[in-house]
């Protein structure tokens, strides 16, 4: 009935089919170029191959489609919509329904699902020169983890549920979630965990076509990095947030949210070092395939946990039918990698062979895996212990304490062999090796003495401080050395000097952790107007106490004079919510420690309870983070040429299948 | 040769690992339990308990000093704890308090944490 058609609530309704609509058409696609890729694969019909390729694409269109639909729905405000009903209202900001597409379950799958598509869409572009059979089925994978997605967004979880009645408004966004980094911390932590599948694929597909060679590195490493990098800024974006946001006074809180995110992203910095012995060497290939296919197997698997609510964590997300599905799926993923991994991998490319001593380059990457891996299992341990314990008995938790005494060392470990491992040469030790270990050495014994004669005791400061001093002498050494003698080799070997940068980078990380772990002071106190608190050194006065009604709720903003700037942490209620309240933190960064002040209450009498935390070198963590991220960046892109050379003269063309 | 130059390096970097997992949860581990499960639960040292809290949230000392009563089901007990809480604590939120339960049968929270309304859910429209 066209006449129909024009009434909008009629046509608001067509919108949400639209989307289901596309869902399922892109489902029949993806499936169909799973199913063609693997069979023209096996076949070697170039031209299925092209057909399966080009379905992919199409399959992503129909993700494309549905996304556009879906976040169309949520800025026409179209209540009719399940989805945009509970998460967005009339009131909520723009930029914040803009963001609503990825605030909620389905939504962030459709999301997951879309940058699975373009990603994926871009390395088999990208792999044209692969040869047929390894791209045919790298297709197929992807286009089977694509249906996977598309058969929980279509069936079980979809983000185009309709309500009987359209409401007049939605329930709007949580005001904890009403931040600007809601902008960019999920996207960039989903889009990190979609791009893991891709480095999967390509592993997947190199073992089922039997080739493992240098393009093959190339671009799993590529993609990798890819995935690994969005993973760091994610992780990054996460903890600012928290630190920013939350008004805990902290960055970090185990939480197997955060734990599910921090696993991935250990295995594939393993699997970046480790396939650097296989680019020089063409050693540790089956162990480089493993760690690949174990990043993907842990961003699943930390789906599932997380989603389904098996395990206590303070998110709550919504329980869903999505969660047998992902054990499943995770299931399915296991069973296959461990049958490849077992059937196609040939000889296992071990390091192991009689002229290489342990202490070298490769035993040093050798080593860092094996502590990564040690650090991600105590990760892993931690938060499935109380899925584990509660099927024998009490459901047991672990907190803090139990992450730092198991990983801590494991961590201290890895510090260590970052300040002499890129020192160690490939092989065979050399003279000049122990000549060079001299600077990580005077690092490190100098900011013992510092620590020392500065008063400090405590034993876990006393290792960290100085390895990261070491590590920062390793690096600084090679970085002076180079510009005396040759400045230009600094630009022309940027993978090199990039991974230098990012090797300082977390040094200057690992101080700010370390400084805010072991020295932050707080205090609580309730103040009249005029009265002051010290903290650590640091003076605040505090002036007085505004309050200010706005639309939808109400702000108490207390004034506190800290030298000659004025720090307002206040404390909104949101009447329409229950009376929740949502506290601002207030921070004053200085170079040397943040001064972190919590609006905890006010009394009518004008008085208002203060907790100000003072949080030592901070501003090290975003700092050396940037520079981690930085140097990756610029050491890796456009940097595809001298790598692939290198790999090409080193590593057999095909393998020994 | 080859076994004695890797293997065993190796070997002990994993056994390492494994002891300190070990070491470390059995030190660290805390039970968490419901309020029904706290009541016939004998094991000393802290715990971990979820609960919902009831209408009778007693603020005093500027805010940072609380009791509240915590209930699941059919159980409840009161409980007692002081910092700051989090924002979105108030009555009908489940919460974790991590502590003892005193011989005056109130529970001493070290920590409080509160269910996070994360991203993922709010009060469903539906059902």
């Amino acid at each position: 009935m066209p006449v129909a058609l024009l009434d909008p609530a009629v046509y608001l309704v067509i919108l949400g089919y639209f989307g289901a609509g596309a869902l399922l058409a892109g489902l029949v696609l993806g499936g169909f170029a799973a199913l063609l890729s693997f069979w023209a694969g096996w076949r070697q019909a170039p031209l299925f191959i092209q057909v399966g390729r080009r379905a992919f694409y199409a399959a992503t269109t129909m993700v494309l489609l549905a996304a556009v639909v879906l976040e169309a729905a949520l800025l026409t405000h179209d209540f009719s919509l399940v989805y945009v009903a509970e998460h967005t209202d009339l009131s909520t900001p723009t930029a914040l329904v803009v963001a609503g597409f990825y605030g909620g379950q389905e939504g962030s799958l459709l999301y997951w699902t879309l940058i699975l598509g373009l990603l994926g869409s871009a390395s088999l572009v990208a792999s044209a020169s692969l040869g047929g059979r390894v791209a045919a089925y790298a297709t197929g994978i992807l286009a089977a983890i694509l249906s996977f997605f598309l058969f929980v967004l279509a069936v079980v979880a979809s983000p185009f549920e309709l309500l009987a009645i359209t409401p007049p408004d939605g329930l709007g966004l949580n005001p904890v979630l009403r931040d600007m980094g809601m902008l960019i911390h999920p996207p960039v932590v989903l889009a990190g965990f979609a791009a893991f599948a891709i480095p999967f694929s390509f592993a997947c597909a190199a073992l089922l076509a039997g080739r493992a060679d240098a393009a093959w590195i190339r671009h799993t490493r590529r993609f990798a990095l890819l995935a690994w990098g969005l993973q760091t800024t994610g992780l990054l974006l996460g903890m600012w947030w928290a630190y920013h946001v939350l008004g805990w006074g902290g960055y970090w809180g185990w939480d197997p949210v955060e734990n599910v995110a921090l696993m991935p992203w250990l295995a594939t910095t393993a699997y970046l070092h480790s396939s650097q012995v296989q680019e020089r060497r063409g050693r540790l290939r089956t162990w480089n395939l493993g760690l690949v296919m174990l990043a993907f197997l842990l961003v699943v698997f930390g789906t599932f946990i997380v989603r389904s609510g098996v395990v206590p964590s303070v998110h709550t997300f919504a329980i869903s039918a999505i969660g047998p599905w992902f054990l499943g799926f995770l299931g399915a993923c296991l069973l296959f990698s461990v049958a490849l991994l077992a059937l196609r991998s040939g000889n296992p490319g071990a390091v192991a062979e009689r002229e290489t001593p342990v202490v070298s380059r490769e035993g040093a990457f050798v080593l860092q895996n094996l502590l990564l891996i040690g650090a991600t299992a105590v990760v892993f341990w931690g938060t499935v212990l109380p899925l584990v314990s509660g099927m024998f008995g009490g459901e047991r938790v672990v907190g803090a304490p139990y992450y730092e005494r198991a990983a801590g060392p494991l961590f201290a470990g890895l510090l260590a062999l970052l300040a002499v491992g890129p020192l160690l040469p490939w092989r065979r030790l050399r003279r000049a090796t122990y000549r060079a270990l001299v600077w990580p050495a005077a690092g490190l014994a100098l900011a013992l003495v510092v620590l020392v004669v500065a008063g400090v005791r405590a034993v876990p400061a006393l290792i960290v401080f100085p390895l990261a001093a070491g590590v920062a002498a390793t690096v600084l050494a090679e970085f002076v050395r180079t510009a005396i003698r040759k400045p230009r080799a600094i630009l022309r070997k940027r993978r090199h000097y990039g991974a230098y940068l990012a090797h300082l980078g977390l040094a200057v990380v690992v101080v700010g952790i370390a400084a805010s772990h072991f020295g932050q002071q707080e205090k609580d106190v309730t103040l009249q107007p005029g009265q002051q608190a010290t903290v650590a050194g640091y003076t605040l006065t505090y002036t007085g106490l505004q309050q200010r009604q706005l639309a939808d709720h109400a702000d108490f903003v207390a004034a506190m004079r800290f030298g000659d700037q004025t720090l307002e942490p206040s404390r909104a209620t949101y009447a329409g919510l229950g009376g929740q309240a949502l506290t601002h933190v207030a921070i004053s960064t200085t170079p040397v420690a943040d001064v972190y002040v919590v609006l905890a209450d006010t009394g009518a009498d004008g008085s208002a309870t203060f907790r100000i935390f003072v949080n030592p070198l901070v501003v090290f963590i975003w700092a050396g983070g940037a520079a981690i991220v930085v140097g990756v960046v610029l050491g890796n892109v456009g940097e595809a040429g001298p790598a692939a050379e290198l790999a090409r003269r080193r590593i057999p063309a095909t393998l020994p299948a | 040769m080859l076994f004695l130059r890797w293997g065993l390096p190796g070997l002990v970097v994993v056994g390492c690992v494994g002891y300190l997992i070990f070491s470390a949860s059995g030190g660290s581990a805390e039970y968490y339990l419901t309020v029904s499960e706290l009541r016939t639960h004998t094991h000393a040292g802290d715990v971990r308990v979820a609960g919902v809290v009831q209408n009778d949230v007693q603020k005093s000392d500027g805010g940072l000093h609380v009791t509240f009563t915590e209930k699941d089901g059919t159980a409840s007990m009161p409980v007692d704890y002081s910092g700051p809480l989090p924002d979105i604590f108030k009555p009908g939120i489940t919460v974790v308090v991590e502590g003892k339960l005193g011989g005056d049968g109130v529970f001493h929270a070290r920590t409080l944490l509160a269910k996070c309304p994360s991203r993922f859910s709010t009060q469903p429209y539906t059902s």
